[in-house]
Protein backbone atom coordinates (compact mmCIF):
# COMPACT_ATOMS: atom_id res chain seq x y z
CA UNK A 1 0.00 0.00 0.00
CA UNK A 2 1.54 3.50 -1.18
CA UNK A 3 0.67 6.91 0.74
CA UNK A 4 -0.14 7.88 -2.76
CA UNK A 5 -3.16 5.21 -3.27
CA UNK A 6 -3.67 4.85 0.64
CA UNK A 7 -7.43 5.70 1.08
CA UNK A 8 -8.38 6.57 4.59
CA UNK A 9 -11.04 8.51 6.51
CA UNK A 10 -9.64 11.89 5.46
CA UNK A 11 -9.63 10.85 1.88
CA UNK A 12 -13.15 9.81 2.12
CA UNK A 13 -12.53 7.13 -0.10
CA UNK A 14 -13.49 3.45 0.84
CA UNK A 15 -11.19 0.53 0.90
CA UNK A 16 -12.11 -2.23 -1.29
CA UNK A 17 -13.87 -5.50 0.23
CA UNK A 18 -10.67 -7.58 -0.71
CA UNK A 19 -8.49 -5.53 1.57
CA UNK A 20 -10.93 -5.17 4.53
CA UNK A 21 -10.97 -9.15 4.44
CA UNK A 22 -7.50 -9.43 4.08
CA UNK A 23 -7.43 -6.98 7.30
CA UNK A 24 -9.68 -9.55 8.86
CA UNK A 25 -7.57 -12.67 8.06
CA UNK A 26 -4.06 -10.64 9.31
CA UNK A 27 -3.16 -11.01 5.62
CA UNK A 28 -1.96 -7.04 5.41
CA UNK A 29 1.57 -6.49 6.04
CA UNK A 30 1.84 -4.39 9.65
CA UNK A 31 1.61 -1.01 8.63
CA UNK A 32 -0.52 -1.31 5.90
CA UNK A 33 -2.63 -3.65 8.41
CA UNK A 34 -2.38 -0.57 11.16
CA UNK A 35 -3.63 2.20 8.43
CA UNK A 36 -6.53 -0.16 6.93
CA UNK A 37 -7.71 -0.58 10.92
CA UNK A 38 -7.52 3.33 11.83
CA UNK A 39 -9.59 3.51 8.32
CA UNK A 40 -12.50 1.42 9.37
CA UNK A 41 -12.85 2.83 12.99
CA UNK A 42 -13.16 6.31 10.93
CA UNK A 43 -15.55 4.88 8.08
CA UNK A 44 -19.24 3.86 8.98
CA UNK A 45 -19.20 2.26 5.49
CA UNK A 46 -16.38 0.36 6.00
CA UNK A 47 -16.75 -0.64 9.34
CA UNK A 48 -20.47 -1.70 8.07
CA UNK A 49 -18.45 -4.37 5.40
CA UNK A 50 -15.80 -5.12 8.00
CA UNK A 51 -19.16 -6.65 10.26
CA UNK A 52 -20.90 -7.94 7.20
CA UNK A 53 -17.79 -9.45 6.68
CA UNK A 54 -17.51 -11.34 10.08
CA UNK A 55 -21.06 -12.07 9.76
CA UNK A 56 -20.59 -13.87 6.47
CA UNK A 57 -18.14 -16.09 8.19
CA UNK A 58 -20.61 -16.98 10.89
CA UNK A 59 -23.64 -17.63 8.55
CA UNK A 60 -21.43 -20.04 6.32
CA UNK A 61 -20.32 -21.60 9.63
CA UNK A 62 -24.22 -21.78 10.55
CA UNK A 63 -25.03 -23.14 6.70
CA UNK A 64 -21.91 -25.72 7.12
CA UNK A 65 -23.37 -27.47 9.95
CA UNK A 66 -26.72 -28.66 8.42
CA UNK A 67 -25.67 -31.63 6.35
CA UNK A 68 -27.53 -31.80 2.58
CA UNK A 69 -29.42 -34.59 2.20
CA UNK A 70 -28.26 -37.24 -0.40
CA UNK A 71 -30.73 -37.53 -3.09
CA UNK A 72 -32.26 -41.08 -2.92
CA UNK A 73 -31.40 -42.05 -6.79
CA UNK A 74 -28.14 -41.06 -5.63
CA UNK A 75 -27.67 -42.79 -2.49
CA UNK A 76 -29.57 -45.88 -4.09
CA UNK A 77 -26.79 -45.76 -6.75
CA UNK A 78 -23.57 -45.44 -4.36
CA UNK A 79 -25.26 -48.69 -2.04
CA UNK A 80 -25.38 -50.49 -5.32
CA UNK A 81 -21.17 -49.37 -6.56
CA UNK A 82 -20.48 -50.45 -2.72
CA UNK A 83 -22.28 -53.43 -2.70
CA UNK A 84 -20.36 -54.61 -5.98
CA UNK A 85 -17.22 -53.29 -4.88
CA UNK A 86 -17.66 -55.97 -1.41
CA UNK A 87 -18.18 -58.20 -4.32
CA UNK A 88 -15.02 -57.49 -6.14
CA UNK A 89 -13.24 -58.04 -2.60
CA UNK A 90 -15.43 -61.47 -2.00
CA UNK A 91 -14.54 -63.29 -4.99
CA UNK A 92 -10.83 -62.99 -5.02
CA UNK A 93 -9.10 -66.13 -4.19
CA UNK A 94 -9.49 -66.84 -0.73
CA UNK A 95 -8.65 -63.49 0.66
CA UNK A 96 -11.03 -61.20 2.30
CA UNK A 97 -8.33 -58.67 4.01
CA UNK A 98 -7.39 -55.44 2.58
CA UNK A 99 -3.78 -56.03 3.86
CA UNK A 100 -3.81 -59.65 2.19
CA UNK A 101 -4.77 -58.33 -1.12
CA UNK A 102 -2.39 -55.43 -1.17
CA UNK A 103 0.38 -57.86 -0.34
CA UNK A 104 -0.61 -60.69 -2.53
CA UNK A 105 -1.69 -58.33 -6.21
CA UNK A 106 0.04 -60.83 -8.51
CA UNK A 107 -2.23 -63.36 -7.15
CA UNK A 108 -5.62 -61.83 -7.55
CA UNK A 109 -4.95 -59.20 -10.79
CA UNK A 110 -6.55 -61.73 -13.42
CA UNK A 111 -9.26 -62.22 -10.99
CA UNK A 112 -10.33 -58.63 -10.04
CA UNK A 113 -10.24 -57.37 -13.73
CA UNK A 114 -12.91 -60.03 -14.23
CA UNK A 115 -14.46 -59.06 -11.45
CA UNK A 116 -14.24 -55.66 -12.49
CA UNK A 117 -15.87 -56.15 -15.64
CA UNK A 118 -18.88 -57.14 -13.17
CA UNK A 119 -18.62 -54.49 -11.19
CA UNK A 120 -19.47 -52.14 -14.10
CA UNK A 121 -22.01 -53.64 -15.55
CA UNK A 122 -23.89 -53.76 -11.91
CA UNK A 123 -22.99 -50.30 -11.14
CA UNK A 124 -23.78 -49.15 -14.65
CA UNK A 125 -27.35 -50.72 -14.12
CA UNK A 126 -27.51 -49.62 -10.28
CA UNK A 127 -29.01 -52.34 -9.28
CA UNK A 128 -28.68 -53.62 -5.53
CA UNK A 129 -29.45 -57.87 -6.01
CA UNK A 130 -25.80 -58.52 -7.75
CA UNK A 131 -24.47 -61.72 -9.53
CA UNK A 132 -21.05 -62.09 -9.87
CA UNK A 133 -20.11 -63.96 -13.20
CA UNK A 134 -16.52 -65.44 -11.98
CA UNK A 135 -13.82 -67.05 -14.30
CA UNK A 136 -14.60 -70.67 -14.24
CA UNK A 137 -12.49 -73.33 -15.82
CA UNK A 138 -14.85 -75.86 -15.17
CA UNK A 139 -15.90 -78.72 -18.06
CA UNK A 140 -20.08 -78.00 -17.56
CA UNK A 141 -19.97 -73.81 -16.71
CA UNK A 142 -20.96 -74.73 -12.83
CA UNK A 143 -19.68 -71.90 -11.24
CA UNK A 144 -20.02 -70.42 -7.56
CA UNK A 145 -20.39 -67.14 -6.33
CA UNK A 146 -17.57 -66.61 -3.59
CA UNK A 147 -15.64 -69.69 -4.66
CA UNK A 148 -12.12 -69.63 -5.43
CA UNK A 149 -11.09 -70.31 -9.11
CA UNK A 150 -7.76 -71.00 -8.65
CA UNK A 151 -5.77 -72.67 -5.61
CA UNK A 152 -6.55 -71.13 -2.18
CA UNK A 153 -3.92 -72.01 0.65
CA UNK A 154 -6.05 -73.74 3.46
CA UNK A 155 -5.87 -75.80 6.65
CA UNK A 156 -8.36 -79.01 7.25
CA UNK A 157 -9.82 -77.03 10.04
CA UNK A 158 -10.68 -74.87 7.27
CA UNK A 159 -12.00 -76.99 4.66
CA UNK A 160 -15.60 -77.08 6.47
CA UNK A 161 -16.56 -73.90 6.88
CA UNK A 162 -14.72 -72.56 3.20
CA UNK A 163 -16.76 -76.05 1.51
CA UNK A 164 -19.94 -74.51 3.68
CA UNK A 165 -19.72 -70.85 2.27
CA UNK A 166 -18.43 -71.22 -1.06
CA UNK A 167 -21.66 -74.06 -1.36
CA UNK A 168 -24.02 -71.51 0.29
CA UNK A 169 -23.00 -68.99 -1.95
CA UNK A 170 -23.76 -70.90 -5.38
CA UNK A 171 -26.85 -71.70 -7.27
CA UNK A 172 -25.09 -75.26 -8.00
CA UNK A 173 -22.54 -77.12 -8.25
CA UNK A 174 -18.85 -76.11 -8.29
CA UNK A 175 -16.85 -77.92 -10.29
CA UNK A 176 -13.17 -75.50 -10.61
CA UNK A 177 -10.31 -77.34 -11.72
CA UNK A 178 -8.52 -78.66 -14.80
CA UNK A 179 -10.59 -81.71 -16.48
CA UNK A 180 -8.40 -84.47 -15.42
CA UNK A 181 -8.52 -82.86 -11.80
CA UNK A 182 -12.38 -83.10 -12.18
CA UNK A 183 -12.79 -86.71 -14.27
CA UNK A 184 -10.47 -87.69 -10.70
CA UNK A 185 -13.18 -86.48 -8.58
CA UNK A 186 -15.69 -87.80 -10.86
CA UNK A 187 -13.59 -91.19 -10.42
CA UNK A 188 -13.43 -91.48 -6.70
CA UNK A 189 -17.54 -90.47 -6.60
CA UNK A 190 -18.46 -93.26 -7.90
CA UNK A 191 -16.63 -95.45 -4.83
CA UNK A 192 -18.81 -93.66 -2.53
CA UNK A 193 -22.47 -94.14 -2.20
CA UNK A 194 -24.09 -90.84 -3.99
CA UNK A 195 -21.45 -89.46 -6.54
CA UNK A 196 -23.12 -86.80 -8.05
CA UNK A 197 -20.43 -84.09 -7.50
CA UNK A 198 -21.51 -81.25 -5.36
CA UNK A 199 -17.73 -79.56 -5.17
CA UNK A 200 -14.47 -79.92 -6.91
CA UNK A 201 -12.20 -76.97 -5.85
CA UNK A 202 -8.16 -77.26 -6.14
CA UNK A 203 -6.71 -76.53 -3.15
CA UNK A 204 -4.03 -76.45 -0.93
CA UNK A 205 -4.68 -77.92 2.19
CA UNK A 206 -2.33 -78.22 5.20
CA UNK A 207 0.88 -77.57 2.44
CA UNK A 208 -0.39 -80.62 0.31
CA UNK A 209 -2.03 -80.34 -3.15
CA UNK A 210 -5.58 -81.41 -3.02
CA UNK A 211 -8.12 -81.19 -4.27
CA UNK A 212 -11.65 -80.76 -2.36
CA UNK A 213 -14.15 -82.91 -3.08
CA UNK A 214 -18.34 -82.82 -1.98
CA UNK A 215 -20.55 -85.33 -2.61
CA UNK A 216 -24.03 -85.43 -1.42
CA UNK A 217 -24.82 -86.17 2.48
CA UNK A 218 -26.54 -89.14 4.36
CA UNK A 219 -29.37 -86.12 5.13
CA UNK A 220 -31.07 -83.63 3.10
CA UNK A 221 -28.48 -80.71 2.47
CA UNK A 222 -25.81 -82.66 4.12
CA UNK A 223 -22.28 -82.04 2.17
CA UNK A 224 -19.89 -84.94 2.47
CA UNK A 225 -16.67 -83.26 2.15
CA UNK A 226 -13.75 -85.53 1.28
CA UNK A 227 -9.66 -84.14 0.63
CA UNK A 228 -7.48 -85.90 -1.74
CA UNK A 229 -4.46 -85.60 -3.13
CA UNK A 230 -3.55 -87.59 -6.53
CA UNK A 231 -5.93 -85.74 -8.76
CA UNK A 232 -4.06 -82.65 -9.46
CA UNK A 233 -1.20 -83.28 -12.22
CA UNK A 234 -0.92 -86.99 -12.71
CA UNK A 235 -5.20 -87.39 -12.74
CA UNK A 236 -5.27 -89.97 -10.19
CA UNK A 237 -5.90 -92.23 -8.18
CA UNK A 238 -7.61 -89.82 -5.23
CA UNK A 239 -6.36 -90.75 -1.91
CA UNK A 240 -8.28 -88.69 0.53
CA UNK A 241 -6.75 -87.96 3.50
CA UNK A 242 -9.27 -85.81 5.42
CA UNK A 243 -13.17 -85.70 5.59
CA UNK A 244 -16.42 -83.93 7.27
CA UNK A 245 -19.80 -83.24 6.67
CA UNK A 246 -21.44 -80.05 6.16
CA UNK A 247 -25.11 -78.95 6.36
CA UNK A 248 -25.68 -75.94 4.07
CA UNK A 249 -28.67 -73.59 5.64
CA UNK A 250 -30.23 -72.69 2.62
CA UNK A 251 -30.72 -75.75 0.91
CA UNK B 1 -29.18 -54.50 9.33
CA UNK B 2 -30.96 -51.92 7.91
CA UNK B 3 -33.11 -52.01 5.06
CA UNK B 4 -30.84 -50.08 2.59
CA UNK B 5 -27.69 -51.61 2.93
CA UNK B 6 -27.54 -54.76 0.70
CA UNK B 7 -25.80 -57.93 2.28
CA UNK B 8 -24.18 -59.31 -0.57
CA UNK B 9 -21.47 -61.83 -1.06
CA UNK B 10 -19.67 -64.83 1.11
CA UNK B 11 -20.38 -64.43 5.16
CA UNK B 12 -17.12 -62.44 6.44
CA UNK B 13 -14.23 -64.54 7.14
CA UNK B 14 -13.22 -65.36 10.73
CA UNK B 15 -11.31 -62.05 10.71
CA UNK B 16 -13.76 -59.73 10.33
CA UNK B 17 -15.55 -60.66 13.56
CA UNK B 18 -18.81 -61.69 14.66
CA UNK B 19 -21.64 -59.13 14.37
CA UNK B 20 -21.81 -57.47 17.79
CA UNK B 21 -25.50 -57.72 19.74
CA UNK B 22 -25.94 -53.63 19.25
CA UNK B 23 -25.18 -54.27 15.84
CA UNK B 24 -22.92 -52.26 13.83
CA UNK B 25 -25.02 -48.84 14.14
CA UNK B 26 -23.58 -48.65 17.62
CA UNK B 27 -19.62 -48.86 16.37
CA UNK B 28 -17.64 -46.42 16.22
CA UNK B 29 -16.45 -45.12 13.16
CA UNK B 30 -12.48 -46.50 13.48
CA UNK B 31 -13.81 -50.15 14.72
CA UNK B 32 -15.86 -50.26 11.54
CA UNK B 33 -13.44 -49.28 9.16
CA UNK B 34 -10.93 -52.02 10.58
CA UNK B 35 -13.73 -54.59 10.34
CA UNK B 36 -13.95 -53.73 6.71
CA UNK B 37 -10.04 -54.10 6.26
CA UNK B 38 -9.98 -57.23 8.12
CA UNK B 39 -12.75 -59.01 5.74
CA UNK B 40 -16.34 -57.32 6.73
CA UNK B 41 -18.28 -57.22 3.57
CA UNK B 42 -20.88 -54.53 5.59
CA UNK B 43 -19.34 -52.40 7.91
CA UNK B 44 -18.38 -50.20 5.09
CA UNK B 45 -21.76 -50.13 3.92
CA UNK B 46 -22.55 -48.51 7.64
CA UNK B 47 -19.89 -45.84 7.02
CA UNK B 48 -21.05 -44.78 3.98
CA UNK B 49 -24.92 -44.39 5.00
CA UNK B 50 -23.44 -42.50 8.24
CA UNK B 51 -21.75 -39.41 6.56
CA UNK B 52 -22.93 -39.91 2.92
CA UNK B 53 -24.86 -36.64 4.10
CA UNK B 54 -21.65 -34.94 4.90
CA UNK B 55 -19.80 -35.71 2.28
CA UNK B 56 -22.55 -34.90 -0.06
CA UNK B 57 -22.35 -31.76 1.29
CA UNK B 58 -19.39 -31.12 0.40
CA UNK B 59 -19.15 -32.57 -3.03
CA UNK B 60 -22.17 -30.81 -3.54
CA UNK B 61 -20.74 -26.87 -2.24
CA UNK B 62 -17.06 -27.53 -4.24
CA UNK B 63 -18.39 -28.88 -7.33
CA UNK B 64 -21.62 -27.00 -7.83
CA UNK B 65 -23.86 -29.74 -10.23
CA UNK B 66 -25.61 -32.38 -8.85
CA UNK B 67 -24.18 -35.14 -11.24
CA UNK B 68 -20.16 -34.01 -10.88
CA UNK B 69 -21.36 -34.16 -7.19
CA UNK B 70 -22.33 -37.63 -7.92
CA UNK B 71 -19.79 -38.98 -10.14
CA UNK B 72 -17.03 -37.35 -7.94
CA UNK B 73 -18.62 -39.64 -4.28
CA UNK B 74 -18.66 -42.60 -5.93
CA UNK B 75 -15.38 -42.23 -6.99
CA UNK B 76 -14.62 -41.03 -3.57
CA UNK B 77 -16.17 -44.03 -1.49
CA UNK B 78 -14.68 -46.34 -4.23
CA UNK B 79 -10.96 -45.14 -3.39
CA UNK B 80 -11.89 -45.18 0.29
CA UNK B 81 -13.09 -48.80 0.28
CA UNK B 82 -9.97 -49.72 -1.75
CA UNK B 83 -7.83 -47.83 0.42
CA UNK B 84 -8.77 -48.18 3.68
CA UNK B 85 -5.77 -50.49 4.53
CA UNK B 86 -4.07 -47.47 4.64
CA UNK B 87 -5.82 -45.39 7.10
CA UNK B 88 -3.87 -44.17 9.77
CA UNK B 89 -5.57 -44.94 13.07
CA UNK B 90 -4.74 -41.60 14.58
CA UNK B 91 -7.14 -39.30 12.64
CA UNK B 92 -10.33 -39.22 12.37
CA UNK B 93 -11.96 -41.49 9.52
CA UNK B 94 -14.10 -38.29 8.66
CA UNK B 95 -11.02 -36.53 8.18
CA UNK B 96 -9.86 -39.30 6.22
CA UNK B 97 -13.25 -39.10 4.35
CA UNK B 98 -12.89 -35.32 3.52
CA UNK B 99 -9.84 -35.69 2.26
CA UNK B 100 -10.06 -38.39 -0.19
CA UNK B 101 -13.55 -36.57 -1.07
CA UNK B 102 -12.06 -32.91 -1.73
CA UNK B 103 -9.26 -34.49 -3.46
CA UNK B 104 -11.78 -36.39 -6.15
CA UNK B 105 -14.11 -33.27 -6.22
CA UNK B 106 -10.78 -31.43 -7.36
CA UNK B 107 -9.88 -33.91 -9.91
CA UNK B 108 -12.72 -33.38 -11.31
CA UNK B 109 -12.27 -29.77 -11.66
CA UNK B 110 -8.75 -30.08 -13.14
CA UNK B 111 -10.02 -32.73 -15.68
CA UNK B 112 -12.77 -30.36 -16.77
CA UNK B 113 -10.20 -27.77 -16.98
CA UNK B 114 -8.51 -29.71 -19.35
CA UNK B 115 -11.58 -29.82 -21.49
CA UNK B 116 -12.33 -26.44 -21.33
CA UNK B 117 -14.45 -27.27 -24.34
CA UNK B 118 -16.29 -29.84 -22.27
CA UNK B 119 -18.86 -27.42 -20.94
CA UNK B 120 -20.98 -28.16 -17.73
CA UNK B 121 -24.86 -29.21 -17.82
CA UNK B 122 -26.76 -26.54 -16.65
CA UNK B 123 -29.88 -27.66 -15.04
CA UNK B 124 -31.44 -25.40 -12.48
CA UNK B 125 -34.32 -27.45 -11.67
CA UNK B 126 -31.99 -30.68 -11.73
CA UNK B 127 -29.91 -28.55 -9.02
CA UNK B 128 -32.66 -27.89 -6.73
CA UNK B 129 -34.38 -31.24 -6.72
CA UNK B 130 -30.46 -32.16 -5.83
CA UNK B 131 -30.26 -29.53 -3.21
CA UNK B 132 -31.78 -32.00 -1.04
CA UNK B 133 -35.52 -33.67 -0.88
CA UNK B 134 -38.26 -31.25 -0.43
CA UNK B 135 -39.87 -32.87 2.23
CA UNK B 136 -37.25 -32.92 4.71
CA UNK B 137 -36.31 -29.17 5.71
CA UNK B 138 -38.35 -25.94 5.47
CA UNK B 139 -38.72 -23.81 2.52
CA UNK B 140 -36.65 -21.01 4.26
CA UNK B 141 -33.65 -23.98 4.25
CA UNK B 142 -33.76 -25.02 1.39
CA UNK B 143 -33.69 -21.80 -0.21
CA UNK B 144 -30.89 -20.12 1.91
CA UNK B 145 -29.00 -23.53 0.78
CA UNK B 146 -29.60 -23.27 -2.74
CA UNK B 147 -28.49 -19.22 -2.35
CA UNK B 148 -25.04 -20.46 -0.77
CA UNK B 149 -24.62 -23.20 -3.89
CA UNK B 150 -25.59 -20.85 -6.35
CA UNK B 151 -23.42 -18.36 -4.68
CA UNK B 152 -20.26 -20.63 -4.59
CA UNK B 153 -20.43 -21.53 -7.69
CA UNK B 154 -19.75 -17.83 -8.76
CA UNK B 155 -16.61 -18.01 -7.23
CA UNK B 156 -13.13 -19.67 -7.89
CA UNK B 157 -13.11 -23.39 -7.14
CA UNK B 158 -10.00 -22.97 -5.46
CA UNK B 159 -11.44 -20.00 -2.76
CA UNK B 160 -14.56 -22.17 -2.87
CA UNK B 161 -13.11 -25.44 -1.38
CA UNK B 162 -11.32 -23.60 1.27
CA UNK B 163 -14.19 -21.81 1.82
CA UNK B 164 -16.17 -24.80 2.44
CA UNK B 165 -13.70 -26.73 4.19
CA UNK B 166 -12.52 -23.71 6.69
CA UNK B 167 -16.09 -21.58 7.25
CA UNK B 168 -18.35 -24.60 6.01
CA UNK B 169 -16.86 -27.61 7.56
CA UNK B 170 -15.06 -26.08 10.69
CA UNK B 171 -11.31 -26.68 9.33
CA UNK B 172 -8.40 -24.79 10.94
CA UNK B 173 -6.30 -23.30 8.81
CA UNK B 174 -3.69 -25.57 8.93
CA UNK B 175 -5.95 -28.90 8.03
CA UNK B 176 -7.59 -27.68 5.21
CA UNK B 177 -3.80 -26.78 3.90
CA UNK B 178 -3.13 -30.12 4.40
CA UNK B 179 -6.22 -31.74 2.90
CA UNK B 180 -6.02 -29.20 -0.30
CA UNK B 181 -2.26 -29.36 -0.58
CA UNK B 182 -1.24 -26.16 0.23
CA UNK B 183 0.41 -23.56 1.98
CA UNK B 184 -1.51 -22.04 5.22
CA UNK B 185 -1.10 -18.65 4.10
CA UNK B 186 -2.56 -19.46 0.85
CA UNK B 187 -6.08 -20.83 2.55
CA UNK B 188 -6.06 -17.95 4.38
CA UNK B 189 -5.31 -15.95 1.49
CA UNK B 190 -8.31 -18.19 -0.68
CA UNK B 191 -11.14 -17.61 2.40
CA UNK B 192 -10.74 -13.51 2.42
CA UNK B 193 -10.81 -13.01 -1.41
CA UNK B 194 -13.82 -16.09 -1.17
CA UNK B 195 -15.41 -14.40 1.36
CA UNK B 196 -15.18 -10.43 -0.43
CA UNK B 197 -16.77 -12.41 -3.43
CA UNK B 198 -19.17 -13.97 -1.97
CA UNK B 199 -20.51 -10.84 0.51
CA UNK B 200 -22.12 -9.20 -2.25
CA UNK B 201 -23.93 -12.48 -3.49
CA UNK B 202 -25.48 -13.18 -0.42
CA UNK B 203 -25.73 -9.46 1.19
CA UNK B 204 -29.95 -10.38 1.22
CA UNK B 205 -28.95 -12.51 3.72
CA UNK B 206 -28.27 -9.54 5.72
CA UNK B 207 -31.45 -7.86 4.88
CA UNK B 208 -33.48 -11.06 6.82
CA UNK B 209 -31.35 -10.57 9.80
CA UNK B 210 -32.65 -7.00 9.86
CA UNK B 211 -30.76 -4.67 8.01
CA UNK B 212 -31.46 -3.59 4.36
CA UNK B 213 -29.48 -4.42 1.41
CA UNK B 214 -27.64 -1.03 1.71
CA UNK B 215 -25.89 -2.72 4.75
CA UNK B 216 -23.02 -3.62 2.62
CA UNK B 217 -22.02 -0.26 1.26
CA UNK B 218 -22.14 0.22 -2.75
CA UNK B 219 -18.63 2.01 -2.32
CA UNK B 220 -17.18 -1.17 -0.98
CA UNK B 221 -18.45 -3.41 -3.42
CA UNK B 222 -17.39 -1.09 -6.00
CA UNK B 223 -14.23 0.22 -5.06
CA UNK B 224 -11.04 -0.22 -7.28
CA UNK B 225 -8.31 -2.55 -5.74
CA UNK B 226 -6.39 -0.14 -3.89
CA UNK B 227 -2.44 -0.73 -3.33
CA UNK B 228 -2.90 -2.59 -0.50
CA UNK B 229 -5.38 -5.19 -2.18
CA UNK B 230 -2.34 -5.53 -4.86
CA UNK B 231 0.51 -6.64 -2.25
CA UNK B 232 -0.51 -9.04 -0.10
CA UNK B 233 2.01 -9.85 2.16
CA UNK B 234 1.40 -13.57 2.93
CA UNK B 235 1.51 -14.77 -0.26
CA UNK B 236 -0.49 -16.91 -2.38
CA UNK B 237 -2.59 -14.37 -2.78
CA UNK B 238 -5.26 -15.34 -5.18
Amino acid sequence: MTDAGLPTSEHLEHLDTDTIADLIENLLPAPEAHRAREHVKACPDCQQTYDALLQLTEDLADEGRTDIPMPADVAEHLNAVIASESVLRASTVGVHSLVQLREEPHRHLPKLLLAAAAVVVVAGAGVVGVVLATADHSTDGAAGIGSPTSVPSITTEQVGPDAQRWLEGAKGPILHGEAAEIDCARQFATTQPDSELQLVQPATVDGKRSTVIGLPGGSAGDVKVFVVTGCSGSGGPATPFYDTTVTLRNR
Amino acid sequence: MTSDITRIGPPPSPGAGPVPPQGYEAMDDHELLRLHVAGNPDTFGYLVKRHRDRMWAVAIRTLGEPEEAADALQEAFISAFRRADSFRGDAKVTTWLHRIVVNACLDRIRRRQVRAADPLPEDEDRAAELAGPAEDDPAEVRERRLDVLNALKQINVDQRSALVLVDMEGYSIEEAAAILGCAPGTVKSRCARGRAKLLPLLRHWQTTRGGSADDVPAKARQTAPTAAATSSGTGGTE
